[in-house]
């Protein structure tokens, strides 16, 4: 086109096999117009009754086992291969953190200077440390410290978090704006920084619940913030109406439809957050300022070991790995109910 | 220059007009002369099978066998309740199945090509240019984030077509016989937004100095019709013809003035075409300042923006208001029809495929049990699942249900003497809930003023009687229903219950009308906790209102699950394994628990399948008839109405327009609105089913 105005010059569109090959007539276009000539292959055509057999209007199938979302949920973990070994490990781990004395004979805490930095032995598998403690012992032994403080927390943050974050958004106007204002104010302090300061004030206690109350008070935020948003969405669902119409009162709501509705996420950030847990607190024991002295700790172990890691390397590396397999079993076991729990990965 | 428009091109490349061919008077009774053997249809689908892969690689047959063929211009409907693989079917022409589905046997042709086992890079050439998709779902298939011309000039690229139409004109002008010959490229110019005022200008002279008569209401008429980015060079020559100017001005104008338009201006045009007014400002706004009307006009809008010869329509229209239906419809038609684009819609409404289509396929669980010219289909249909199907739709010549609880000897006589019991009862029954001036306003976002949801709305419900509220979206049904259950509060008005005020109730009298009053919602998804097991559903109110033991709430689920006809064994399954016609069951179930006097109904069979919502009418019915329940029946649809109603509120913005007895109101509509929404119900007129 040489029209110097168009804006577009019209394509020329290139014929492809999909353009009708044999020409219509306007004769024939009336007649599909008009409808009332059966055009070929629009006869009129009637399935025969045999062939498709006829079932009752929405009849329940009794034959599919009934199953709940938490039924559906067991019968997807239980096929994921990732769950069994997350599951052998933490067994195996949780009966270490019960019952020491199963797995190790030998005193954490008999220790003889006669035997620092002594390596393995019949009876003594990894060897001792500087101190003459047998390190296989002590691993064992710090299972416990580890685990208690990583379910206790997370106990703890469910408990805060969640109520926290499911009245802010079950309640919603003032009640949310404040409660969201005080999560913005704790999610602004980092959880290392804010323990490092906070236990510096209990140094010489050994008790393990200044570390649980700690770890609690800066990591309960973001469990609050997952709730609040499952509870707002769970919370306009229909079921709700239902259910007040029915005289169910507000608070009956929140506890018998709200907050199981909600669980899920939740559920996934806790068992997700539970190793995270174990590791602040190796973290926090190694920098001096968590348990301290005599406490049975892997935390504390690594944290003496770090002065022989040229000489004898070892001491370090079973704590280390002890902390390790622990936290990994714990977020493979996170990934599990995640992927169980929500098989469409909405929750991601 | 002027005569080189007429240098014997012909732009119908592949059209050729036998007009000897056309008899000359036009009836159908003469179609026999016109040949249809050697007419190629557009799309053939012969036994096409699709499967899909379920779990542990179990083959779940979607689609077995399926045939049914378009022809071009055509309009084609695929009737079948959810699950029957209407869609599914739909859904493999276009290469779009979703998820596992795959094609495993059978042909799909388009104009002789056969698509089955084609490429993805072949499919992208064929989408969008030849078949045009007008999804489901008006909310979810836009991007939000786009505004919608950017998303219509989106499709335009996809498919490199700025401008072209050719395909367009040339059915249409087959259409119109028309002996008009112009260059090809002439035909893709549109009206550009640089252009038109000195096209009306210089049209405004041309009809002066030709002395045409009434000159200025006809160039009132040409500048309505020349929209910007719609109107081509080829349709400007035609019109000014048409209003009497010589060919060889005519011409003249349109060449000069019509050069063609910027990708803004055919984005504009395309929106006013499917019918959106103002198209160029809401061309900048975003989907979420439209209407769901308004986004499947731009669905609609994207779906031909590349004139396809098949457009496929996947329940365009179902989740919008009747009148909004009715236009959006119209509207598709009558571009379907210039454009000459076949029409593959899907649909669960049978009024519907009886009013448009020509040819219509009736699907039950994957295959096509009967298939035809629709209206013979639907008239006459055969086979037992069509029958079925025919039989539980609504219509607007449907009458009012009769129990077989009080079926007397014979059906007629039942009905006349259940209509003499209605208007008794109407006349001088006991008021169970009783409606004054209801007011309540809402405060909108960005506006001063309170949108006043429900205004001035009085009714009341008669001991053992249906009231039905009839509205559109918007129309404050709900809040309506929501206050009478005392969800919500009214801001003005009075709401009695058995005669006392429920706004002086205190939390005793609030229970105990709780108990009395019960809700079925509409939606069978979300009304049922998902955690809860039937069992716990059903027995919350017992719990909640602590009624019975442990022993005497298990008989008493039991009794109620016996009912709603559902099995004992549904008790410990969950909502989320029940269809949405058994889990409204088991509203209804949950409904009955107390023993209510009154039901209230928020759309409650409106998400349902025309068979399931039959059988959950006729529930309802008979448990009224038993029990001697009211319902206050909250609905869009008025085909139900008529068959479960006594009485009827039609409201519109909030008003209440009409109030009347079923029968004044259908057969007797005083208002335009009501008449508009009579009106606007598909094949209301047509009677199916005739022979049933």
């Amino acid at each position: 086109m040489s029209n110097a105005n168009s804006v577009n010059p019209p394509v020329e569109q290139e014929p492809t096999e999909f353009d009708r090959k044999a020409p219509i007539s306007a004769a024939q276009v009336r007649v599909i117009e008009d409808g009332t000539t059966t055009l070929p292959g629009q006869e009129r055509f009637v399935a025969s009754v045999e062939d498709i057999p006829m079932q009752g209007i929405d009849q329940v199938d009794e034959a599919a086992p009934a199953s709940s979302m938490w039924a559906q949920a067991w019968r997807r973990l239980r096929r994921n291969p990732l769950f069994i070994v997350s599951s052998i490990l933490i067994v195996i781990i949780l009966l270490m953190a019960l019952f020491p004395g199963l797995f190790a004979h030998q005193n954490p805490t008999a220790c003889s200077l006669n035997d620092s930095i002594a390596g393995p032995r019949a009876g003594h598998p990894f060897g001792f440390d500087l101190q003459g403690c047998d390190i296989y012992a002590r691993v064992v032994y710090g299972t416990r410290t580890s685990v208690s403080i990583g379910i206790l927390t997370t106990i703890a943050v469910v408990i805060v978090g969640g109520l926290i974050g499911a009245i802010a958004g079950y309640f919603g106007g003032l009640v949310d704006s404040l409660l969201s204002r005080l999560i913005d104010i704790f999610y602004a302090v980092p959880l290392l920084l804010g323990a490092i300061v906070l236990l510096q004030m209990f140094h010489d206690d050994s008790n393990i619940w200044k570390i649980v109350i700690t770890l609690t008070l800066f990591s309960w935020v973001s469990m609050a913030r997952i709730t609040r948003s499952a509870v707002l969405s769970a919370k306009n669902l229909e079921f709700n109406t239902a259910s007040t119409a029915l005289g169910s009162s507000r608070m009956r709501n929140l506890f018998k439809h709200v907050l199981p509705n909600s669980l899920a996420p939740m559920i996934v950030t806790a068992t997700m957050s539970l190793g995270s847990y174990i590791v602040a607190e190796a973290t926090l024991d190694f920098l001096g300022v968590g348990l301290q002295g005599n406490v049975v700790s892997w935390g504390v172990d690594i944290s003496n070991a770090q002065s022989q890691l040229t000489s004898a390397p070892m001491i370090l590396f079973y704590p280390s790995v002890a902390l390790a397999i622990t936290v990994l079993a714990f977020i493979m076991l996170g990934d599990c109910v995640q992927d169980a729990l929500d098989p469409t990965g909405e929750l991601r | 220059m002027s005569a080189k428009h007429n240098d014997g091109f012909d732009p119908r490349r592949n059209v050729t007009i036998h007009k000897d061919a056309v008899a000359p008077d036009w009836d159908a009774d003469t179609n026999d002369n016109i040949p249809t053997e050697d007419l190629a249809p557009l799309l053939e689908v012969t036994d096409l099978s699709v499967d899909f892969t379920g779990e542990k690689g179990r083959a779940i047959h979607a689609v077995d066998k399926a045939s049914f063929t378009v022809y071009p211009g055509q309009w084609v409907a695929i009737v079948g309740e959810s699950g029957s693989g209407k869609s599914t079917s739909a859904m493999s022409v276009l290469g779009l199945l979703p998820g596992t589905g795959h094609v495993t046997g059978g042909s799909i042709k388009f104009n002789e090509q056969e698509l089955v086992g084609m490429g993805e890079k072949d499919y992208e050439r064929l989408r969008g240019r030849y078949i045009g998709l007008v999804p489901q779902d008006p909310m979810s298939n836009l991007n939000p984030v786009w505004r919608i011309g950017t998303q219509i000039e989106e499709s335009l690229k996809a498919n490199h077509m700025d401008v072209a139409r050719e395909k367009r004109n040339a059915l249409s002008k087959s259409l119109q016989e028309a002996d008009v010959k112009v260059r090809r490229t002439d035909d893709e110019l549109f009206i550009g937004s640089q252009d038109i005022d000195d096209l009306v200008r210089t049209t405004q002279e041309a009809l002066a100095s030709s002395h045409i008569e009434n000159a200025q209401g006809k160039m009132r008429k040409l500048r309505h019709e020349w929209v910007v980015g719609s109107e081509t060079r080829w349709a400007v020559a035609q019109s000014l013809i048409r209003e009497g100017l010589d060919e060889e001005t005519a011409w003249k104008i349109a060449k000069n003035h019509v050069t063609g338009s910027s990708m803004k201006d055919r984005v504009a045009g395309l929106l006013d075409e499917a019918g959106l007014p103002d198209a160029a400002t809401r061309a900048r706004q975003y989907p979420g300042e439209f209407s769901g009307g308004m986004r499947q006009r731009a669905l609609i809008a994207m779906g031909l923006a590349s004139r396809p010869d098949l457009l496929i329509a996947d329940e365009p229209t179902s989740a919008l208001d009747v009148t909004v239906q009715k236009k959006i419809l119209d509207h598709l038609q009558e571009m379907t029809d210039t454009l000459g684009t076949a029409v593959l819609f899907i649909t669960h409404d049978l009024g519907l495929a009886a009013e448009r289509a020509q040819y219509i396929v009736v699907m039950y669980r994957g295959h096509v049990v009967e298939s035809g010219p629709s209206l013979e289909v639907l008239q006459h249909p055969q086979h037992p699942y069509t029958q079925r199907l025919v039989k539980a739709a609504p219509s607007l010549a449907s009458q009012r249900m009769i129990s077989a609880y009080e079926e007397g000897a014979q059906d007629a006589d039942a009905g006349l003497a259940h209509k003499q019991k209605a208007a008794d009862a109407i006349a001088n029954g006991q008021a169970v809930i009783e409606v004054q001036h209801l007011v309540k306003k809402f405060k909108l976002p960005h506006q001063k003023e309170m949108f006043r949801a429900v205004d001035d709305v009085s009714f009341s419900v008669k001991k053992g009687m249906t009231l039905a509220i009839v509205g559109e979206s918007g129309s404050g049904k709900s809040t309506v229903a929501n206050m009478v259950l005392h969800l919500l509060k009214q801001d003005s008005g009075k709401i009695l219950y058995n005669g006392v005020d429920t706004s002086t109730f205190n939390s005793k009298d609030l229970l105990n009308f709780r108990r009395h009053v019960q809700p079925v919602f509409q939606n069978p998804y979300g009304s049922l906790d998902p955690m809860y097991s039937i069992y716990r559903s059903i027995e919350e109110p017992l719990r909640i209102h602590k009624i019975g033991t442990k022993e005497s709430r298990l008989k008493r689920v039991k009794e109620l699950l016996d009912m709603v006809e559902l099995p004992e064994s549904v008790m410990n399954r969950h909502p989320g394994e029940l269809s949405g016609g058994q889990r409204q069951r088991i509203a209804i179930a949950r409904a009955m628990a107390l023993d209510p006097d009154v039901i209230i109904a928020d759309e409650a069979v409106s998400a349902l399948d025309v068979l399931v919502q039959d059988e959950v009418l006729r529930l309802l019915n008979d448990l009224q008839a038993q029990r001697g329940l009211s319902y206050l029946f909250i609905t869009h649809d008025l085909a139900v109405v008529r068959q479960i109603a006594d009485e009827v509120v039609v409201m519109e913005h909030g008003k209440m327009v009409e109030h009347g007895t079923t029968d004044e109101i259908f057969e007797h509509p005083e208002k335009d609105y009501t008449r508009e929404l009579l009106d606007a119900i598909p094949g209301g007129k047509l009677s199916l089913g005739v022979d049933l």
